[in-house]
């Protein structure tokens, strides 16, 4: 097809960018997820709407609040960048942050349904055998929502890959720091004679949205048959 | 041998409270009888850890599990209690030695010797060692299930129910295996189940419960005659309901009618009605090809045998007196006094097993 540097670039920041955001919030995701299968009442309520929030809320919005706790004057920007030298606004960690916030929710919703699909009676079967409560958890529950929950992170990562609003908010659009391809589309259309140069990284984004698609329906299908034997 | 001492008093949301407290001494197999409903699994629950009672003390061979005066629970990891559910709960992502094996790796080194050889071995699980849990027939299922429970080398077993999914065929071969595990290795059972057939092949010790509360418990021929255990339903076994009309007094007893024959009751603290209900176990009435004089059995009923169900290698019969009155015998008895449908034969009841409900 003929990529040029800057759309290479920006396939590479992608990745990136939604890798480490989908692996990062995977296992608190995981934890979430086991959490909200197994209790019930208000705080558990209250956890899955803040948790869910993002799939409501505006991302310019979800990049507001992120600015202002992360940017370099908020609350806890300001104490990464004094005591670890870390920066989060205007840099792929910034991205990366957005990204997650979007595929997070979908990730604990996974989750979620994965371990309620599971008799929590397994776990004491497991336990009356011997296991510790940690050890029935690692090798009764998890590998029977495993599938679940991977088919949560690769929807979660088509997610993050098309993250944008939140993004630019956070971490603006850099060439080969932060502009990922829905970034560098967005300028390619401001440009005349940007549509025919935005084709090929729609065909891009398409056929990856499309692959996760798949793969995430075809892992839920398995798991769903997995549990039910 | 490893003693059980249970003692436990528990408060439900819904009103039901479980108060209990029983030992099985030295009880190869311990079977908890009785409705559903009445806590027997409840107990197993409690025993195993998986659940806590409000109040209570539990011990397993001199060891305490769980006592609410010190606050002391073990959890169920370390109580060496194998279980076998009632849904048999086999883990879906494993085969069938997976299974088997899940428990082994874990076991406490002080239980009892057991080889996963010889527990395929008694069970027939060789076939069955590398095929995923789902292609499993259900009986299939029930031994890898005991098996697992087995092999985790408990010191003492608990089964919850553990025939109630299976069809009468299967539940007479399940049966045996069981047995055969409580003759190759001497571990205690605790066994969950409301079927007196059951209760009375495997039990040398029966807790009756009701309504949570223990009734009568001692050896299966004490206990399951109890006056409480009498009034159970049985599900797998008919229990008799008979109508005595006419009630008057003869010589100083009660006597009545169960259609044209005479019945003469046990004593009663009330003077009845003009008609009671009695219960009598199927246990109890004898059968006879003729009407024989000198034996102690006062109730002679006439009536023709009008079905023959076999229920787990007992026989019960029904007599038609114009009334049915069940009567257990054994398969030899039915082919020797040739009970077929229409058979004349008299059924013999003790006044003293007769129970009245008042």
């Amino acid at each position: 097809m003929g990529f040029t540097a800057a759309e290479l670039e920006a396939i590479g920041v992608s990745a990136r960018v939604a890798g480490v955001a989908v692996l990062v919030g995977l296992p608190l995701a995981v934890a979430l997820g086991r959490y909200l299968s197994r209790t019930r009442g208000r705080i558990v309520w209250l956890v899955e709407v803040i948790v869910m929030l993002p799939l409501a809320l505006p991302p310019i919005v979800s990049g507001f609040f992120l600015l202002v706790l992360f940017g370099r004057s908020g609350p806890i920007g300001r104490f990464l960048d004094d005591r670890l030298g870390v920066q989060i606004a205007f840099t792929w960690i910034g991205a990366s942050l957005a990204a997650g916030v979007i595929a997070f929710p979908f990730m604990v919703r996974a989750a979620r349904l994965g371990f309620s699909a599971i008799d929590p009676r397994l776990e004491l079967a497991a336990r009356s055998l011997g296991a510790s409560r940690l050890s029935a958890f690692a090798t009764v529950s998890l590998p029977l929502a495993s599938r679940g929950i991977l088919a949560g992170l690769v929807l979660g990562f088509a997610k993050a890959l098309g993250e944008f609003g939140a993004t630019i908010i956070i971490a603006a659009n850099i060439p080969g720091k932060t502009q990922t391809i829905p970034l560098l589309l967005f300028n390619y259309t401001n440009q005349p004679g940007g549509l025919e140069e935005s084709w090929r990284l729609v065909v891009v984004s398409v056929v990856l949205a499309a692959g996760a698609l798949i793969i995430s329906e075809v892992l839920e299908q398995r798991g769903r048959r997995r549990v039910r034997a | 041998m490893c003693a059980l001492s249970f003692e436990a008093r528990h408060w439900y949301p819904g009103g039901f409270s479980l108060d209990a407290r029983f030992e099985t001494a030295s009880a190869r197999v311990t079977a908890l009888f009785g409705p559903s409903g009445s806590g027997k699994s409840s107990i197993i629950e409690m025993i195993g850890g998986l659940r806590m009672p409000d109040k209570g003390y539990i011990a397993v061979g001199g060891e305490t599990l769980f006592d609410s005066a010190t606050a002391l629970t073990l959890p169920p990891e370390r109580r060496g209690i194998g279980v076998v559910f009632q849904d048999l709960l086999l883990f879906p992502h494993k085969n069938a030695e997976g299974n088997l094996r899940y428990g082994m790796r874990r076991a406490r080194r002080d239980g009892p010797e057991i080889h996963l050889e010889r527990v395929a071995e008694v069970l027939e699980l060789d076939a069955l060692l590398d095929r995923p849990i789902s292609a499993l027939s259900g009986g299939e299922r029930q031994r890898v299930a005991l098996g697992r429970a087995l092999l985790s080398r408990p010191r003492l077993l608990l089964m919850d129910e553990p025939l109630a999914a299976l069809d009468d065929r299967l539940k007479l071969r399940a049966l045996t295996y069981i047995e055969r595990i409580v003759n190759e290795w001497t571990i205690p059972v605790v066994y969950v189940s409301h079927s007196q057939a059951e209760v009375r092949r495997l039990a040398d010790y029966v807790v009756v419960l009701d309504a949570g509360r223990v009734i009568a418990s001692g050896p299966p021929s004490e206990a399951l005659a109890a006056p409480g255990a009498m009034q159970l339903k049985d599900a797998s076994g008919p229990m008799n309901l008979l109508r005595v009309t006419n009630l008057r007094q003869e010589a100083g007893r009660w006597t009545g009618d169960i259609g044209g024959h005479r019945i003469v009751l046990p004593a009663m603290e009330n003077a009845p009605g003009n008609e009671v209900y009695v219960r009598v176990s199927p246990e109890a009435v004898l059968l006879s090809r003729d009407d024989i004089e000198g034996v102690s059995a006062r109730n002679h009923l006439r009536g023709t045998v009008r079905s023959v169900v076999e229920i787990a290698g007992a026989c019960f019969v029904g007599v038609d007196v114009s009334q049915i009155v069940w009567a257990e015998v054994t398969p030899a008895a039915v082919r020797e006094l040739g009970l077929k449908n229409g058979a004349p034969i008299f059924c013999l009841i003790k006044t003293h097993s007769l129970r009245v409900l008042e």
